[in-house]
This record gives C-alpha cells, structure tokens and sequence, in this order.
C-alpha cells in the first residue's frame, strides 16, 4: 500500500493498469507527481493518456495496481479524491441551454461549495469571463468554452487539478491565457497534471513530464534535467523514446 | 440536498428542450379533446332528453330518466385512460430519454461523475425528475378532468372525486413505468437513436401487438376506450395466448383498471391478467429497479478512451 502521510506526493501510482478483455489500455504505471508541480504527459493519440486521467479522476476503475491523488486511495476512497480534484476534459461542452452563470453554480453547488454565487463571481472575474456570464453556452466558441470549463474545474479550489488537451483548438491568445493560468495556479500550490501532445507546451509550462507510448510509460523526469530543455530538444527527445518503443 | 440539486438541473433542462414543450403541449390538447367528446357528447345527450321529455310530456306519456344520470359521471371521461396510454406514455418515454441523452450531449456526464456525489445518488435523482415529470402530466389531466366535470351537470359525489383521483393515479404509475424504462434504456445503450427505440419498440408491443394476442384487439381498436374492451374470442388459440400473455399486456390491464374505477367497463368483462392492479406496479418496480442499476453503472467517459 502506498503511503498516506502528509509527505507523499499529490499523485502517485503504483502498477495502475487497465484492460479491457484482451486489449491492455494501460500498462502498469508507476509514477509520481510532487505537490504544486506541473506534470505534462506526453504521447500520440491512443497512447492511454486520457485512460490514465479517467482512472485518476476515479471515473474508470483500474483492474490491477493503486493510486493515490492528493493523499486518498482512487478505489476505496473515490469520494475524497472526487472532492479534492478538478477535471477540464478534452472538448468541454457544458450545458449548452443553460448560462455560464447557471453552469457555474451547478457544478459549485454539486463541488459542495458554501456560498456558490460568491465564488462564481470570483472564478469568472480570476479568467477574465464575466461578461460571458449571463450567455447562452450554446452560443460560445471553442476558445469560450474552454474558458468556462476551466472555471468549473477550479471553483472548489481542488488540490489536483487534471487537464485533458487543455489547448487544443484553442487560438494563440487563448492558449497564452491559459499557460498564464497555470503558472497561477501552480504558484498558488495547485499540481495539475496535464495531458497534451504539444511540446511548446510542455517547454513553458511543465516542470517535469512523462511520455506514454502504446500505454506504456517510456520516459519521466524533470524537464530542467534535459538538457537545453527547449522545444527542439524535447521534440527530438519525444521521438527517440517514441521511435524506441515503436521499435520493441 | 445534492438530489434535489440534480432534480432541479435535469428539470430545468426538460423545460428549454422545445422537443419535449411540444409533445407535452400535444399532450395537453389531447387530453383536453378528450374531455371535450365527453364533455359534448353529455351536453348533446342531455339536449336530446330535454327534447325528448317536452314531446311526451305534451303526448301525456311517461317520462322515463335521464339516461345521463344512470351512468357514472366519470364515464364521461372514457376517452382520457386512452390518451394517457397512448400520448402520455410515450411523453414519458421521451422525457426519460432526454434526461440522460440531454448530459450525455452537453458531455457533462464525466464533470458530474468526477464530483464527491455518489453514482446512486445521481441515479435516484434523475429517476426523482422523471417522476416529477410524470406528476406534471397527470396534473395536467386532473386539471383538464375537473374543468370538464364542474362545466357539465353532473352530479358528482365525494366517491367520485376520489375514483378520478385513483384513476389519476394509475395513469401516472402506467407513464411513469414507461418513463423509467426509457430513462434505463437511455443510461444502458449510448446514443439518442438506440435508447430511444428500445423504449418505443417496447411501448409499441405492450399498446399494440400483445392485446392483439391477447384478445383479437387491433390497433384502432386499442386507441378506442369501448372497442379495447372486448371479450376474448372463443377460440383454442385467444383462449391460451390470454393465459400466456395476460399478465404481461400491460395497456389491458391499465384499460381495465381505469374502465372498473371510472364505471364504463362492461358488465361480467373479466381482466386479461388475474391481478392487473399487481400486474400495474410490478412493472413500475421493475423498471424503477431496471432504471437505478442502468444509471448507477452509466458509463460516464462518453465512451471508450482511444
């Protein structure tokens, strides 16, 4: 068992896998995530990376291995963990009837949060959204409503905060915005592990990364340990260990 | 605190979808047709007799009663059981549909599912909306119901407020029986088309096919309150397809309950199924219990990860 003391890391895996009959999804992984990091896990499409953060956000259960997110196990204590994380999916929607106002305070209120008006006021304000918070979600773009979901993914201030492509489709000042946010949030003592296929996005914003390839982990550690860790010199890195694995 | 937080999302959403405003506005007027015939047919009865009774009067010959007032008052809302089965049924199939098909299409299923509220929770909430649903829609009939009994000059007795009600009552537990199926087939099968036709096709059977094996009772006939009462023929073949399939044709046993309560079923007509009132909740537990498992377990990925 993985241990629960005020030490241990926000995320950590120990041999979490996932099959689905003879089709292995994920490998087992073991990994940690420290606390106000900015993890970046890296693969191509298919590789597991949204598996591993469904398993993570207990919305898919693991057929072997554990994990812990901020401190609580994701299979025997899957309410504490849902109450300490927040989850930006790939291609948010949202209630597309509905306000962003009244999206918001639904998920605060689902989240638990006490005075749920207050800090959707806050949240909106914090990612420069207020004046989308009497609109129709319906009526948002993509760069919006990746906004939006942001914000329903920190309005309880979750410990962990789990993005899935968080700039993908988005244009270049909203993905600026965001990079921003992160730092924030980083700064704020948030670990947000991210999954992305963008190494300009890894570069400015990761402080450590993971790369997943056919659902196995090929390579972990500090972007700062790679040397001239610049975008270049991740893309080469990223498709030796990819070329590797496509190889075994 | 958290259900009826879902409740009130999953009914806010009903209300904005124009799909679901449509037929519950069909329904409406349908219903309100229906209290029309009988409201009209009494009006056009009573005019006949008041006809009828100044000409023997004048003959010097006895006036009989007024026929109107030898049959239940509630018999003159024979039509309304029918509109419930029909239209408020497949009403209930729809809004159970969209209740999970309106998250699954926003993609709202996996920000729920992350969030400390228990799977079950969210099942018994969305089961609490349809149900709501449903008490809307026999609201909506009582309300029709009423106004067409006070405008007409029946004499109406406590103990017949009381059979409407009872009879409400069934209506809702036979729409919403139908709602819940449509509310677990929606969580079990993914996609709009699938959950749907699964709820439909099951519908189509108990309205349709099944009193016709049952009792030789086409489909016009089965959307007609008098016709559907039918005898079953006197054939090998009716007598043991009854038997066998009685106890599952569920729009006959709703028929019969709703003709026994409000006073039009014919005299010595026996119910396809022994015990149709046992028949009539069984399957709203049955698809209460399919509805809960079918969403407790709803798969809330939107899918399989690539």
């Amino acid at each position: 068992m993985i241990d629960a003391s005020h030490d241990i890391p926000a995320i950590a895996l120990r041999g979490l896998s996932l099959r689905y009959g003879r089709h292995v999804a994920l490998h087992p992984l073991t990994l940690d995530v420290p606390k106000a990091e900015v993890f970046g896990f890296l693969g191509h499409n298919g590789a597991g990376k949204t598996t591993t953060i469904r398993l993570l956000t207990t919305l898919l259960a693991p057929t072997h291995g554990a994990a812990r997110v901020a401190g609580y196990d994701i299979t025997t204590q899957a309410m504490q963990v849902r109450a300490n994380i927040g989850y930006l999916p790939e291609n948010v929607r949202l209630y597309d009837r509905f306000s962003t106002r009244e999206n918001l305070t639904f998920f605060a209120r689902l989240s638990g949060v006490q005075d749920a008006r207050r800090r959707v006021d806050e949240v909106l304000e914090r990612l420069g959204i207020a004046d989308l918070s009497n609109r129709r979600v319906g009526s948002f773009s993509k760069g919006m409503r990746q906004r939006v979901g942001l914000a329903q993914a920190i309005l309880h201030d979750p410990q962990v905060l789990f993005l899935d492509e968080p700039t993908s489709g988005l244009d270049p000042v909203g993905v600026r915005h965001l990079r921003q946010m992160i730092d924030q949030l980083r700064a704020e003592g948030m670990t947000i592990f991210m999954n992305t296929h963008l190494l300009s996005e890894v570069a400015s914003s990761c402080s450590s990364i993971g790369v997943l390839a056919h659902g196995r982990l090929v390579f972990h550690d500090k972007v700062s340990a790679i040397a001239g860790y610049d975008e270049r010199r991740l893309e080469e890195l990223y498709v030796s260990v990819v070329r590797q694995e496509d190889a075994v | 605190m958290t259900v009826m937080l879902i409740v009130r999302q999953a009914l806010s959403g009903i209300v904005r979808d124009r799909g679901v405003l449509l037929l519950v506005a069909i329904f409406a007027a349908l219903v309100a047709v229906s209290a029309f015939l009988g409201w009209s047919a009494t009006n056009a009865v009573n005019a006949i007799y008041g006809q009828a009774v100044d000409w023997l009067t004048a003959q010097g010959a006895v006036v009989p009663p007024n026929p109107m007032h030898q049959t239940p008052p509630l018999a003159s809302l024979r039509n309304l059981p029918v509109y419930i089965s029909f239209l408020g049924a497949f009403t209930a199939i729809v809004i159970g549909q969209e209740l999970v098909e309106t998250e699954r299409r926003a993609g709202v299923l996996p920000l729920i599912g992350s969030r400390p509220v228990p799977r079950g929770r969210v099942a018994v909430a969305r089961m609490l909306a349809l149900l709501i649903a449903t008490s809307f829609l026999t609201t909506v009939a009582g309300a029709v119901a009423i106004l067409a009994l006070l405008s007409l000059p029946l004499q109406m007795r406590a103990a017949d407020w009381g059979a409407l009600a009872w009879a409400l009552l069934l209506g809702w537990t036979y729409m919403s029986a139908f709602g819940l199926l449509a509310l677990g087939f929606a969580a079990r099968l993914q996609g709009t088309a699938a959950g749907l036709l699964a709820a439909t096709v099951v519908w189509l059977a108990i309205t349709f096919v099944l009193p016709a094996l049952t009792g030789n009772v086409n489909p016009t006939a089965a959307i007609n309150p008098v016709s559907a009462l039918a005898l079953v023929p006197d054939t090998p073949f009716f007598h043991w397809s009854s038997r066998l399939l009685g106890p599952v044709s569920l729009s006959e046993a709703f028929g019969w309950l709703d003709a026994r309560t409000m006073g039009y079923l014919p005299e010595g007509l026996a119910p396809r199924a022994p015990l149709p009132l046992l028949g009539l909740w069984l399957a709203f537990v049955g698809s209460a219990a399919f509805a809960f498992h079918a969403n407790k377990t709803l798969d809330l990925n939107g899918g399989r990860d690539a």
